[in-house]
């Protein structure tokens, strides 16, 4: 009981000194003022809690601190400037990576016939190495000589999509169909290979059920249609995507974003994250390095240069609107909210960061994967010793993460600049929001997020109005969170150990 | 011992287990015939918890084999074991704590519907539970998490039960209950037993097998066990007094 009520003290005495220092600001900055600078601080905190919220969950349920999850916030800006600038790039190794993706999932539809071959232990240990190393030379063969500069190049090149017509003159980096068919089917042919490796064949203690099969063969039979298309598409598509509204094409490039984000992770959990659960040191390390590996590939492939992102139209009329009616209607930049001017791509990036908040709770509190994050942040083991493959679990978790972070990414793509170095920030940020929040819990992350961004904003506009250096605004976010160690070490909403 | 027989449902083959750099199991063989309750028996840390996470795969052996319904198992991933019909209720009533009774429940699950199918079955063994499927975990008894821990194995269907220490730190009253839900479930499927308390294992298990200092030492009949004082005494001696010391402290305090 006496614990009890040292917590609601504890509540209260929060809740009441932070209500004291919001009126506190709030005299002292004027309404006005104070108006916007909340606004930019949500929406700071909305792409805080973009990183934080993938961080906190890899942390929570597999005590990774992810720190390439920067890279992977700029990555996705990346990729949705591309895709919204020049698609070419996008379409051009689309036919490459979903060919691969097609041969992988084939996975489904051979696991419960190969599992079921017999075999001697000596050759289900061999067989799957033979495919692996085939599978290594085939993709090789498939990618010699493939131009992938020239690809990452077209999103410099005509830029302009108010033209008629081809808005992409006549710069066209492809190969000829009859030259470059050959690269898919060899790479569908490696993911083949890796597919019936990964299936452990002979292994009749592997569970795979052949009754499902009507349903197993529905995602490799939808990535194949994808892959056929794509490789015809592939020179036309871009054009055509140019040419749609500036709206649609931006939430077109959010989705490619989001989808790459996903694969991506899923891919570097699978690869590089998996074989070093044991070692959480190397994890550390491995990740560290990885997000320098990213940048590196990103400033090879579009040069070390900040890139600008066009706003889409809906922000990008010059004026102000004075209504959400009128913004709706006309596509204004700004937008007058109690007398102050608030551009709308903020308001967009507010509600970005509100609706995945609200899609996260959903998952974890309604859904049957949040039920087995949540058990096992508790204890992994005793959920696998369940029946649940808690290895592909941690898989999903960490694509479903890395998704939130490009999400994120291309969020702040026409808001930020786009640069080889804009994810160190929400890095830095995006783990001093799950100190503070408690690690692995998404609620904290969102709360956390909001706090760091309002601090943020505030640190902003009290050095700028009492003419202090900038690096006030940074320190304000550490303070917070010395405070919030002192007095709560486990964080806002963490569980105590 | 490394013949399979036709009415074993289990056989665990001289399994060498290794906790780090620690060796713990050196060489423990049980067998499971289908149909009834075999019980793991000897002193605190004598490895018999250590035997059925090696069973499960949670700590998967180094040599010797185990095979379950005609497949050798040893070195498959825990999920893979557990699907091929192998619940376990682990000591500590480690259930989810954040979860509720229901949430637990469901989460076990293999195939849609295995809830609705046993959940009749689960709460005329534990009426408790059906009174609080809505709390969280953390809100219950210890008795009510052990209930909770054994009903969530019964949930998807199981050929074979694997449970640690299901009296442990139970009031007499419960350990009671606990006894009658086991002789019941045992009646479709087999279990095996881990278990300090001599008097409850002696009721409830047909055979046993005695480990002792990381090894198998003894086995057979539970009927031919109660008659051999001194091997009883020589193995598990020390184990049985203080439970029953631990029993008589219970009741003087109630």
């Amino acid at each position: 009981m006496n614990r009890k009520n040292k917590r609601i003290l504890q509540t209260i005495l929060i809740v009441v000194v932070a209500l004291g220092i919001i009126v506190g600001l709030y005299l002292y900055a004027g309404q006005r003022a104070f108006v916007s600078t909340i606004f930019s601080g949500l929406t700071l905190g909305s792409l805080f809690f973009l990183v934080a919220a993938g961080l906190t969950l890899i942390f929570g349920l597999m005590d990774v601190l992810n720190f390439a999850h920067g890279s992977m916030f700029m990555l996705g800006a990346y990729i949705g400037w591309q895709f919204y600038t020049n698609p070419t790039f996008i379409f051009g190794i689309a036919p490459l990576a979903l060919a691969f993706g097609t041969g992988v999932m084939f996975i489904s539809v051979l696991k419960p016939y190969l599992v079921a071959w017999n075999l001697s232990p000596r050759m289900q240990k061999l067989l799957p190495t033979i495919a692996y190393i085939l599978a290594a030379v085939v993709i090789v063969f498939a990618v010699l000589g493939f131009d992938i500069l020239a690809l990452a190049d077209t999103a410099m090149v005509a830029m302009t999509t108010t033209t008629v017509g081809n808005p992409l003159a006549e710069i066209s980096p492809q190969e000829p169909l009859e030259e470059f068919w050959v690269r898919p089917v060899l790479i569908m042919l490696g993911g083949l290979l890796i597919a019936f490796g990964s299936s452990k064949p002979g292994d009749k203690t592997q569970y795979a059920p052949k009754e499902n099969l009507g349903k197993a063969i529905l995602v490799p039979a939808i990535l194949l249609v994808l892959t056929v298309v794509s490789v015809f598409i592939r020179e036309s598509a871009p054009v055509s995507v140019l040419l749609m509204n500036g709206n649609i094409r931006f939430l077109l490039s959010i989705l490619v974003s989001v989808a790459f984000g996903f694969v991506f992770g899923a891919v570097i959990e699978i690869i590089l994250i998996r074989p070093l659960y044991a070692r959480p040191t190397f994890i550390i390390l491995m990740t560290l390095g990885l997000s320098y590996v990213i940048r590196e590939l990103v400033q090879f492939l579009w040069d070390p240069l900040t890139y600008q992102m066009a706003r889409p139209p809906l922000f990008a009329m010059p004026g102000k609107a004075a209504s959400i009616g009128e913004w709706l209607r006309n596509g204004n930049s700004t937008i007058d909210i109690l007398g102050v001017t608030v551009p709308t791509y903020r308001l967009f990036i507010i509600a970005l960061g509100i609706i995945m908040f609200a899609l996260v709770t959903l998952l974890m509190t309604k859904t049957r994967l949040g039920m087995i994050i949540r058990a096992g942040v508790q204890d992994p083991e005793m959920v696998e010793a369940m029946g649940i493959n808690v290895k592909s679990v941690f898989t999903l978790v960490f694509a479903l993460g890395v998704a939130l972070a490009t999400l994120g990414g291309i969020g702040a793509a026409p808001f930020l600049p786009v640069q080889p170095l804009m994810g160190d920030a929400y890095q830095t940020q995006g783990l001093i929001t799950v100190v503070i929040g408690g690690m692995g819990s998404y609620v904290g992350a969102f709360v956390g997020a909001m706090i760091l961004g309002i601090a943020r904003a505030f640190g902003d506009y009290f050095a700028l109005k009492l003419s202090l250096s900038p690096a006030i605004a940074e320190a304000s976010t550490v303070i917070i969170m010395v405070i919030v160690l002192l007095t709560k070490p486990q964080g806002l909403f963490g569980k105590k150990e | 011992m490394s013949d399979v027989r036709h009415d074993d449902l289990l056989l665990v083959d001289h399994i060498h287990t290794y906790i780090g750099q620690f060796h713990i199991l050196e060489g423990v063989s049980v067998r499971v015939p289908k149909g009834s309750i075999t019980v793991l028996l000897g002193r605190n840390g004598a490895g018999k918890t250590t035997t059925l996470k090696s069973i499960i795969g949670l700590t998967p052996p180094r040599e010797g084999k185990i095979i379950f319904d005609g497949m050798e198992i040893q070195g498959k991933r825990p999920y893979n074991i557990a699907n091929l019909g192998i619940g376990y209720v682990p000591e500590h009533r480690a259930i989810f704590r954040q979860l509720s009774v229901l949430e637990n429940l469901k989460l076990a699950e293999r195939k849609k519907g295995d809830f609705e199918r046993s959940s009749d079955f689960i709460f005329k063994l534990f009426p408790d539970l059906k009174r609080l499927y809505k709390l969280p975990g953390n809100h219950l008894s210890g008795g009510q998490q052990q209930m909770l821990a054994v009903a969530r194995a019964l949930v998807p269907e199981n050929k074979l039960l694997l449970i640690d220490e299901p009296s442990e730190g139970l009031a007499p009253i419960l350990i009671q209950q606990m006894m009658e839900a086991i002789e019941t479930l045992s009646r479709t499927t087999t279990v095996l037993l881990v278990e300090q308390n001599f008097i409850m294992a002696s009721q409830l298990a047909k055979q046993f097998t005695i480990i002792d200092d990381g090894k198998s030492v003894s086995s057979g009949l539970m009927k031919d066990l109660v008659l051999q004082p001194e091997v009883i005494h020589r193995y598990l001696g020390a184990s049985i007094k203080t439970r029953i010391e631990l029993e008589m402290e219970h009741e003087s305090k109630e």
